[in-house]
């Protein structure tokens, strides 16, 4: 642990560590274009020039490991006059678009020309070297190599992140310019996230292109749901409207990185119609709308008439893996709790397994849902049913004659969607009484018994828990459409109206029991659920 | 020595002062200016009305009314969907979809430009803050409509207006720009100080040499 002094200020750093880090870690900021925390180190843009005693030059901080007894200066003159000459190089054939461009901003080179350039041009706009503009490079990146301050940023991430090596330095002098082979397109799974790594606006996103100025953007800070991996994720949104979802750095669990599937899995929430407003079977099978209040008591009452009926054995919980650990621990305490019934189940296609099993070496994992370790750890993994498809048999047996039953369309499609989607309408089509929980309208919706809005991914607060078994916070973007609420909320007007006496009024509220009631989440930290995750204990049960 | 106070009795002097010419006649004097400007307009000599709307006042050059969307050489929008007005706008009521340009050096185009005239406050932030000179104001300041879909302007009825050859051109950023950077004939003169940079259908015919030059700094 080498002690070294920044700015007047004695600082520990770690072994190894670089000035840039060490300042980092301290507060201290050193401005750069070419170093980024998940890369390797370039040294190519000279922006982190600082001065180190007994150095006779200045050096790059972000290439310089820091010693014991080190003393750092990284904002005297000398410093800032270097630091304003290397913004001005860079800025000699930029071509200040800033009107038209996607990262202004955003963009690094508006933000340090504001706090060490404010320089004039010495060089008029139209002795500047053109470049080409507006190149197509894919389906998630746009190129605009006039505005590159050839950082290498993103050359770096196609080497050794993706391992696929597409961009690469093109031609000589003030002529460099990135590009791909013959401008083919970058084709690997994770290219969005050069969009986001490039300081400037040269590469830009082709989905959010042209779709909003990002000062307009609120974000929230959000977990995607695209696949058990749980990537931390930023939801921009303006207006009730969801404009992208960009990477929030989590060491742990994805670096700084999204996959593009991730990342376009914003738009399906969009897709489809939604169930905006509660419907109930009536005496001559068709369903009509109803508030509320009114479908929660037609629910309430039909399972538990059917409870006494057959019995709590012929109740069923069906929870899904992309539900909220809150959603799904409600759900257990109502079947459980108050319909007597001991049967809770979520595989609709064996997610238990693939939640665990990596698609690739980087991200993505092969179980497109968010929480199936969660619906795991909350025991809906019933050994006695074995999955969906237990669950329909011992319907058509007439062993489970009603059901609640939570459904969400997953957000990265695969072709097993469809399957399971059937399998659900077919359990849904033998019952006597259900009552499901749906974000998206789909036409075997018609046999549920009760059918009733709720609200979608970004727009509940919610935790999920991955693969690590590591629960992680989404907090609510955009609001629900129509009379849709979350699915925990809803739940517990039923625990309510059957005599649960506990009050929730948030989904923290409903964590904090969860913290209480179930042996695995006993160990978790509710501040770090907000901020990097808490991991549970994989072994205990509900 | 204590200086007395000296009383005044004002009853005493008003009875003292008053007669009878004193209170008819004193407001007649007052009124005299009321009274001879009533004469005057009464036998038409001067007149602080005008018969609206058949006559019109002349408005200032900075007058803030109606927008107007500038066009390029070719008839499209000047506008490249920067959003620094609808950033601008304190009555939010610029709305903006940008669509691609086919030229990589324009690349942005609006598809849809929308001003909420109800919504509008007319500051003319929105011109100042416009770096391709793509938005300007009129003089147009009778925006009227049946119901309010129609106060919404869209990108055509922002562009190409006939009504402005009545109105002429309100706040913009370089008002003598008209007669400096074009070169125009002098009968064309007053039509141009009418229509402006901006290339409408009916002044393009009117005036067919008054076309957008891209100014150089």
């Amino acid at each position: 642990m080498p002690k070294l002094t920044i700015n007047d200020r004695e600082i520990e750093a770690r072994d190894g560590a670089m000035i840039i880090q060490a300042a980092a870690e301290a507060g201290i900021e050193i401005p750069h274009y070419c170093y980024h925390q998940d890369l390797p180190v370039d040294g190519n843009c000279r922006m982190c020039l600082v001065e180190v005693e007994k150095m006779p030059k200045l050096t790059p901080a972000c290439a310089t490991s820091v010693s014991e007894g080190m003393v750092v200066n990284t904002h005297n003159e000398r410093v800032k006059e270097a630091v304003r000459g290397v913004l001005e190089f860079l800025l000699v054939n930029h071509p200040v678009d800033c009107p038209v461009c996607d990262q202004a901003g955003e963009c690094r080179l508006q933000d340090y020309y504001m706090v060490y350039g404010l320089h004039t041009s010495e060089i008029p706009l139209e002795m500047k070297v053109r470049k080409r503009k507006v190149i197509d490079l894919g389906p998630m990146v746009v190129l605009d190599t006039e505005r590159c301050v050839l950082c290498s940023r993103c050359i770096r991430f196609c080497d050794h992140v993706t391992g696929t090596g597409e961009l690469q330095f093109f031609g000589r002098g003030d002529h460099v310019e990135i590009g791909t082979f013959e401008d083919r397109p970058i084709l690997n799974p994770y290219s969005g996230n050069v969009v986001d790594i490039c300081p400037v606006g040269a590469l830009t996103s082709r989905d959010f292109r042209f779709k909003c100025r990002v000062w307009f953007l609120h974000s929230t800070d959000s977990v995607c749901a695209g696949c058990s991996t749980g990537c931390n994720a930023r939801i921009d949104h303006r207006d009730g409207a969801i404009f992208r979802m960009i990477p929030r750095r989590n060491p742990d669990v994805n670096k700084s990185w999204l996959c593009d599937e991730g990342r376009l899995s914003i738009h399906e929430i969009g897709r489809g119609e939604r169930v905006r407003r509660a419907l109930i079977k009536g005496r001559d099978g068709m369903q009509a709308p109803a508030s509320l209040g009114e479908a929660l008591d037609a629910a309430n009452t039909g399972l538990r008439e059917a409870a006494r009926k057959y019995g709590g054995a012929a109740i069923l919980g069906v929870g899904s893996a992309s539900a909220t650990n809150e959603a799904l621990f409600l759900l257990a305490r109502y079947v459980k709790g108050q319909l007597g019934g001991d049967q809770l189940e979520f595989r609709l296609d064996s997610e238990d397994r693939k939640a665990l099993e990596p698609e690739d070496k980087i991200l993505r994992r092969f179980d497109k849902h968010p929480n199936s370790m969660g619906a795991l750890a909350l025991g809906f993994a019933g050994d006695e049913i074995g999955g969906i498809e237990g669950a329909i048999s011992k319907a058509r047996e007439g062993k489970i004659k009603a059901a609640v039953i939570l459904y969400y369309k997953p957000l990265v499609t695969r072709e097993t969607d469809a399957l399971a989607e059937a399998r659900i309408a077919e359990l849904v089509s033998l019952l006597e009484f259900s009552v499901l929980f749906a974000a998206h309208k789909a036409d075997w919706q018609t046999d549920a018994g009760v059918l009733l809005p709720v609200a979608a991914w970004t727009e509940e607060e919610g935790t999920y828990t991955n693969y690590q078994s590591r629960v992680q916070a989404a907090l609510q973007a955009i609001n629900p459409p129509g009379d849709a609420q979350p699915a925990w909320s809803l739940l517990a007007a039923l625990l309510e109206a059957s005599g649960d006496t506990s009050v929730w009024s948030s989904s923290t509220d409903v964590l904090s029991d969860m913290k209480q009631a179930v042996s695995a989440f006993a160990g978790i930290d509710l501040d770090s659920v907000y901020s990097q995750g808490a991991l549970i204990s994989t072994n205990g049960a509900l | 020595m204590k200086k007395q106070a000296k009383v005044v009795n004002v009853s005493d002097r008003a009875q003292r002062e008053s007669s009878f010419a004193k209170e008819v006649l004193g407001p007649l004097v007052g009124m005299k200016l009321t009274i001879s400007r009533m004469a005057q307009n009464l036998t038409g000599q001067i007149s602080p009305t005008i018969n609206y709307p058949e006559e019109r006042r002349r408005y200032s050059d900075r007058y803030r009314g109606a927008h107007i969307l500038t066009a390029r050489q070719d008839g499209s929008p000047r506008c490249v969907a920067c959003y620094m007005c609808a950033t601008a706008c304190p009555a939010d009521c610029i709305y903006i979809e940008p669509g691609e340009h086919p030229d990589p050096l324009i690349e942005k185009v609006p598809t849809r430009f929308d001003i909420d005239m109800l919504r509008c406050v007319f500051c003319g932030y929105c011109v100042e803050a416009c770096p391709e000179e793509a938005i300007i104001m009129s003089k147009e300041s009778e925006i009227c409509a049946l119901g309010r879909e129609e106060t919404v302007w869209g990108i055509e009825r922002l562009m190409r207006r006939p009504e402005l050859k009545e109105f002429g051109l309100g706040f913009r950023p370089n008002e003598k720009l008209v007669d400096s950077v074009l070169a125009v004939t002098p009968e064309a003169k007053p039509a141009i100080r009418m229509a402006g940079r901006i290339t409408l259908k009916e002044n393009v015919e009117m005036i067919p040499h008054v076309t957008f030059e891209p100014q150089q700094d």
